[in-house]
């Protein structure tokens, strides 16, 4: 219990991040057995305060999607196959974005910035456009050599964008131009980290992690330490 | 006779100069009878580097008041066609009318919050670069602020 006390601050945020991942999870849980949303929670909580890991540990460990998009080269890109094997943050997002995309995209990027190129190497930093229409692979490419020259950038169908966000308690919809030409797309702002030993989702970034924290994780996620 | 009016006429530039510079910083009410008059201030303010260049920016600031409440209307600037105000939640962004001064409080625009969308730049800004923003106030009227365009990860204080 002292022990408790001492990481208060960190428990607290550890809590608030349950809580946003608890409502943002809920948006899929409709198919699956309803075990209830409670001790769901509580599972994270438990493991968020044991792991070594700031971000929180899923309890539910999401599969990576089985999505085939253009990479910024206009290339094919299939996430799955690519991405086999290896550490990967995946995040969905759109370029007109003024405000949470360019400042979680460019948290990581400094974060990634205070690893070593060996480290960094071990990472795949995943974009994907919720905003097609607009984001083309140059467009996409613009926008990202802004935080992470090898940050990979996909765009495409966005049906099948959809479709690979669903699963993963990330919701996107259509996104709507209003009349002086911005666009509002929306979309889940949390970033997943999936694992390399099993290809799936363990760890949780909601929107706001601050560069100290995704640092801290990266690095770790970089030396394969255990969620 | 056309000296004195010279003369006046500087004086009233510089007031006017002074009144302006005042503007920058505070936009108190000259009168200051009333205590439910507002007492703004505004700290901070600074536009992230757009990830793409001359594209989509944001504006954040933070409005001080030391007065009563008051409520920000409206934001434009000379150097940009749009600039609008909106709130992030969640899962996307919405515009909002106008935020909330409170009473012997702030009203921050901050990331990942309440923030400024700005469009349509007369010039691609770049680091080092100042963006006026004229702030409209329900009660305080307008201030003017020249805000600084910052690397695209800036966090005051950092």
């Amino acid at each position: 219990m002292a022990s408790l006390r001492s990481t208060r601050p960190r428990l607290l945020t550890a809590a608030a991040l349950v809580l946003g991942a608890s409502l943002a999870l809920s948006a899929c849980s409709s198919s699956s057995s309803g075990g209830g949303e409670t001790s769901g929670a509580a599972k994270v909580s438990k493991q968020a305060s044991t792991s070594q890991y700031q971000g929180t540990v899923l309890s539910k460990h999401f599969d990576k999607p089985d999505l085939v998009l253009n990479d910024t080269g206009g290339r094919p890109y299939d996430l799955k196959a690519r991405t086999a094997g290896r550490t990967v943050l995946l995040f969905f997002g759109y370029t007109s974005c003024p405000d949470v995309c360019p400042t979680t995209m460019g948290d990581i990027g400094v974060a990634m910035s205070k690893l070593t190129p060996e480290e960094r190497q071990k990472l795949d930093i995943v974009f994907v456009s919720t905003d097609p229409e607009r984001d083309t692979p140059q467009v996409l490419r613009t926008w990202l050599d802004s935080m992470g020259k090898d940050f990979i950038g996909l765009t495409g169908d966005l049906a099948k964008v959809k479709a690979a966000a669903k699963p993963l308690g990330i919701m996107v919809e259509d996104p709507v131009v209003a009349a002086n030409g911005s666009v509002t797309s929306t979309h889940g702002a949390q970033v997943l980290a999936f694992l390399p030993t099993d290809d799936k989702a363990h760890l949780l970034y909601m929107a706001g992690t601050s560069v100290e924290t995704y640092r801290h994780d990266l690095e770790l996620l970089a030396k394969g330490v255990a969620v | 006779m056309s000296r004195g009016f010279r003369r006046s006429a500087l004086i009233g530039a510089g007031l006017a100069t002074a009144l302006a510079a005042g503007t920058v910083v505070v936009a108190c009410q000259s009168s200051g009878s009333s205590s439910a008059a507002p007492k703004l201030s505004v700290a901070d303010p600074y536009i992230p580097l757009p990830a793409t260049p001359g594209g989509m920016g944001a504006g954040y600031l933070t409005v001080r008041n030391d007065g009563g409440s008051d409520r920000l209307l409206k934001v434009s600037s000379p150097g940009a066609g749009s600039v609008t105000m909106h709130r992030s939640t969640e899962k996307s962004m919405e515009e909002v009318g106008e935020l909330e001064v409170p009473a012997h409080g702030t009203l921050d625009l901050a990331r990942g919050g309440n923030h400024l969308m700005i469009m349509d730049w007369s010039k691609q800004p770049a680091l080092g670069d100042e963006l006026e923003l004229d702030l409209e106030f329900a009660k305080a009227g307008t201030v003017v602020v020249k805000v600084p365009v910052k690397p695209l990860t800036y966090r005051p204080g950092s």
